[in-house]
């Protein structure tokens, strides 16, 4: 269950509505309104309202890979800050064989990762044509 | 600062720094361009003329200043890269007055303004400029031999020579520094660690040589713009940079920069330098300008936190996303070619 579909129990605006409906202030009747710096912003922000929308439904399916990834490279080691962190840290100390079965985490990661950033950058439709069956 | 108050302090400026270069009496029509996300970028006229100020809107002082150059340059040492440039045959501006950070203009530089699109996802697909785009590849080669031929010894003592070893350590030490979250720059950086190419001696790169640095008019290559990342390192490093899949905006199968071949590239760096690097490690660097392009919008983030910038700053720190998708994206090409 995403955390999008959690909140619609609690309210009639689910979450992306919300935001949707902020986004569509910002681009219908902020943007015209505005110029130079502040138009480039208020189109910037629009995007941003994206991000979060994307974050909010893909976050959980992102942090149960990460965690799992954790568990398998690195075993029974409570450690220290977030699942990403800990990974990060193994591998600049070398302790994590970098091996493709590796590789293969980090590129389904990564998918995900961009497809909440920004999810029509040129590469990822590369990346995704790639790797859509390596998982 | 306000629009009032920076034409204020420039009018008071001015009239002094440029008597005799360029005339007239006041600013007019100053304006701050869209993009940026580092320094300020202003349009004005002065009389008739349309001049361009780069200004820094903080103090370097003000964030951590970690190894290395990912935040660039001084604005003063910038001008006096782009005045080296100027004895050589690249289009760049001319400088016209040099304010430094105790200026109450702050950290600033004037140039004049070069005729040419700047807007890559004009120049890159309008007819207009298919003739421009057919010889750009060979144009920017030829425009970095040049660069690279610039004589280091005259250099501000901020840009010395380097090794991949010291790029590496400062590499690492900012991913340490900002909390160790990614573990694909992570896996990104040991690679290039292990693949590393022989050293090469160091030469004057541009450093930020990219398609949207660049100005095109309808003959090709009209201006470089852009100077704050200019360092010393391989040549090959400045022709990777160009190839790398984060500027090609959307255009993957140009590799030089969207827009051109690498043939071309190597040909014309090869008609200005007498010798060109080699395919390999010009690939090679383009893994390694995806690390940085992700270790900027670190950079952009922490800068964000520090309270300085807006929410495009704020934006971009998210942005180190394509970057990893790069980085995974090339070495898996490495691997498999």
């Amino acid at each position: 269950m995403s955390q999008d579909e959690a909140q619609t129990t609690a309210s009639d605006v689910t979450i992306s509505e919300l935001l949707g409906a902020v986004k569509g202030f910002l681009m219908d009747s902020a943007l015209p309104a505005l110029s130079g710096r502040d138009q480039f912003n208020a189109r910037v922000a629009a995007n941003v309202l994206g991000i979060i929308d994307r974050e909010q439904q893909l976050g959980p399916e992102l942090a149960a890979l990460d965690a799992a990834a954790a568990q398998q490279w690195l075993p029974g080691d409570p450690g220290v800050g977030t699942a990403p962190q800990q990974l990060a840290r193994a591998l600049a100390a070398r302790e994590i064989d970098a091996n493709s079965h590796f590789f293969g985490y980090l590129k389904q990661r990564q998918l995900l990762v961009t497809a909440i950033n920004n999810p029509r950058y040129a590469s990822r439709k590369v990346a995704e044509d790639k790797w859509r069956d390596d998982s | 600062m306000s629009p009032d108050q920076l034409t204020a302090l420039l009018n008071t400026e001015l009239g002094e720094s440029l008597a005799g270069k360029v005339p007239g009496e006041q600013v007019t029509q100053l304006e701050r361009l869209s993009g940026g996300a580092n320094n300020e970028t202003w349009r004005l006229m002065w009389g008739s003329t349309q001049l361009i100020l780069r200004r820094r809107p903080f103090s370097a002082d003000s964030i951590d200043q970690l190894e290395g150059n990912i935040l660039g340059l001084s604005l003063v040492d910038e001008a006096a890269v782009i005045q080296l440039a100027t004895s050589t045959s690249v289009p760049v501006p001319e400088i016209h007055a040099v304010f430094d950070a105790t200026h109450p203009i702050g950290e600033a530089f004037l140039m004049g303004f070069i005729a040419g699109e700047s807007i890559p996802h004009k120049w890159l697909v309008d007819d207009t400029y298919e003739v421009a785009r057919s010889r750009l590849a060979f144009q920017c080669g030829e425009a970095l031999g040049r660069i690279h031929s610039i004589d280091c010894s005259k250099l501000p003592p901020n840009i010395g020579p380097t090794t991949l070893e010291k790029r590496f350590a400062a590499a690492q030490k900012r991913l340490h520094a900002f909390g160790d979250i990614s573990p694909v720059m992570q896996f990104g950086l040991n690679w290039l660690i292990d693949h590393a190419p022989s050293e090469a001696s160091c030469v004057l790169l541009h450093g930020d040589f990219r398609t949207g640095n660049l100005l095109v008019d309808g003959q090709g290559l009209a201006g470089v713009l852009d100077w704050e990342l200019t360092h010393q390192g391989p040549a090959a490093e400045d022709l990777g940079y160009l190839c790398a899949n984060v500027w090609r905006f959307g255009q993957l199968h140009k590799p030089v920069g969207g827009f051109g071949e690498y043939d071309d590239l190597i040909a014309g760096y090869n008609s200005a330098a007498g010798w060109a690097p080699d395919l390999v490690t010009i690939r090679y660097w383009e893994i390694f300008a995806a690390l940085s392009w992700g270790l900027v919008c670190q950079t952009m983030g922490a800068l964000w936190h520090s309270g300085n910038g807006d929410v495009e700053r704020a934006a971009v720190a998210r942005r180190r996303s394509e970057a990893e998708l790069d980085i995974l994206l090339l070495i898996e090409e490495w691997e498999l070619a």
